[in-house]
């Protein structure tokens, strides 16, 4: 279990490098991120915290290079190395209701022609996240937690070298996501991609991630290195510290948005 | 889609579907004729002890013999045939124009804004309302009932089309762009599935407004099909041959409907609503 406590869980982490420089965000004339630098190494899980409407949302969309009206720059991966692929995984499954589960996956694998082959990949993702014998439902027959699996299993099936996260655990109950987490750190150590975590679940953060950013007025309020080690027990007593920083500061930049309002 | 979903081989779906929707005759499904047939039989009575004179309503019995006659004499056949010639002509003409204007007003803000509010205005004008102008243009050749059927069932359909198309969850739209879909294969994997449902609503208003032209349009202006056997019946005072074209219409009316259930069956067997057990 020690072994685990330090970096290599995978043996070949193939995780993306990802750097952020500077990068600003305005809608009209709010700015919501005032130039977010961070530098996350690859196969690292980073948990990023922040009271709703600071801006993660919008930072993710950026890096899942699904907005492209920001200032500043980034880069996925090495630029020398061929393209690094990333993929995203919403609060809401998301799964394409007339198309059967093992279709959703396959799905994942972008617009190619739905071959045996494609089904097998699929197959086997799913398998990875313990639904191996529900590829012929229909989405809406499973459970929320069942249904963000499956949109686990899509995400990955490609083999993405990075995974970003925009609180995909957010909707279910506490019990689905404790084995959610579980499962989200199981596939993470045995794919070895890089994650990002959008949380606004700090024991969460504190159970995931080798690191904990903080966004707070739309740039980095806290950086912390979770050092403990793997697989780690929720509300482990050495969490209490790290908890109280983080709910302290997140707690803080709440009463001053509030004071701001009044 | 639908044989990727048997490969996938899971009983749930493999049982969804035709099989089931034929299966055995239970009390269920017999239920919905009761009030039909005890309709008829009260009919049958009051037109045999005479209640009911023959000139007003023909007993159904004396409609069943005109069935006959007309279906041995072949003339019921080949008006039924023409009837059912015009109203697919019309609704394959009037509905393919609909269904591409729709889409490509729900694809394009260009084409909506050049299309949508001149077809917004032409839809105010009843089809029938057309009539008089129809027949200086075409005469009562085939030409005007194409026009009638093509015209009346071009609404409905453009409407849900159009609309289905707008109403597709934009976030399924997103996640799809995000693996990388984009035109036609983004189209035919996400955005025509989730307008399916509106598009075949579209078409059953359609099939409903298209009996309705039709037999107006064949009453007033054809020297052939339903109508028109039911128009010179009335002239020889055949109320029993009046009486059956009416009751031909319902039939044709409902196998109509039918045809678009088991369509929405098939195509929207992924939709809790049109599951095996849950009839819309
Ligand atoms: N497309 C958009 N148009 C206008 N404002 C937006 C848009 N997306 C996000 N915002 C605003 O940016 C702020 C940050 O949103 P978001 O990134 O979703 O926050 P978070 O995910 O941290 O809760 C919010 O105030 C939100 O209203
Ligand atoms: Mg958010």
């Amino acid at each position: 279990m020690t072994a685990l406590a330090t970096k290599p869980r995978s043996a070949q982490t193939r995780g993306a490098s990802v750097s952020l420089h500077g990068i600003t965000r305005s809608f009209g004339d709010t700015p919501v991120l005032k130039g977010i630098d961070l530098d996350v190494r690859p196969g690292d899980f980073v948990a990023i915290v922040g009271q709703s409407g600071s801006g993660k949302s919008t930072l993710l969309r950026i890096i899942a290079g699904l907005d492209q009206g920001f200032e500043g720059s980034f880069t996925v991966g090495d630029t020398a190395s061929e393209k690094a692929s990333s993929r995203i995984m919403y609060q809401e499954p998301r799964l394409l209701p007339w198309a059967s589960v093992i279709e959703n996956v396959a799905f994942g694998l972008g617009p190619v022609p739905a071959r045996d082959h494609a089904f097998s990949r699929a197959r086997t993702a799913l398998e990875a996240v313990g639904l191996g014998d529900r590829g012929g439902e229909w989405p809406d027959v499973l459970s929320g937690g069942q249904k963000q699996r499956v949109a686990l299993a899509r995400a990955l099936v490609s083999r993405p070298d990075l995974l970003v996260l925009d609180e995909p655990l957010g909707a279910l109950d506490a019990l689905t996501r404790i084995g959610m987490q579980s499962l989200l750190e199981r596939v993470w150590q045995e794919e070895g991609f890089t994650a990002l975590l959008v949380t606004h679940d700090v024991a969460e953060a504190l159970t995931l991630a080798d690191r904990v950013v903080l966004i707070e007025n739309g740039r980095i309020a806290l950086d912390l290195d979770i050092p403990f080690a793997r697989p780690r027990r929720r509300g482990a007593v050495q969490f209490g510290a790290l908890e109280d920083e983080l709910l302290t500061t997140l707690l803080k930049s709440k009463s001053q948005t509030e004071e701001y309002i009044i | 889609m639908s044989d990727l979903a048997l490969r996938a081989g899971h009983p749930a779906i493999k049982e969804r579907g035709a099989l089931a929707s034929l299966s055995r005759l239970s009390p269920d499904r017999l239920v919905p004729w009761l009030l039909p047939l005890i309709l008829l039989v009260l009919w049958q009575a009051s037109a045999s002890l005479g209640t009911l004179p023959p000139s007003i309503l023909p007993a159904p019995f004396d409609v069943a013999k005109a069935g006959w006659r007309l279906l041995r004499s072949g003339e019921l056949l080949a008006n039924a045939l023409i009837s059912f010639e015009r109203a697919l002509s019309g609704l394959l003409v009037g509905g393919s124009i609909a269904f591409i204007l729709g889409l490509s007003n729900g694809l394009s803000r260009l084409s909506e804004r050049v299309t949508d509010s001149t077809i917004q205005m032409v839809r105010n004008i009843p089809n029938l309302a057309l009539i008089p102008l129809v027949i200086l243009w075409f005469g009562i050749e085939e030409g005007a009932k194409l026009f009638l059927v093509s015209f009346g069932v071009f609404f409905p359909i453009y409407i849900n089309t159009f609309h289905g198309i707008r109403t597709v969850d934009p976030q399924l739209v997103e996640m799809a762009r995000s693996y990388g879909f984009k035109g036609f294969e983004l189209f035919r994997r996400v955005i025509l599935p989730g307008a399916l449902p509106s598009i075949l609503v579209g078409l059953r208003y359609a099939l409903g407004i298209m009996w309705l032209t039709l037999i107006v349009a064949e009453t007033i202006a054809a020297q052939s099909g339903l109508g028109y056997m039911a128009m010179s019946a009335r002239e020889f005072m055949q109320t029993d041959v009046v009486v059956l074209a009416i009751l031909i219409y319902a039939l044709l009316g409902k196998l109509a409907d039918s045809t678009v259930r088991v369509i929405e069956r098939y195509s929207l067997a992924w939709h809790p609503a049109y599951r095996k057990g849950a009839r819309a």
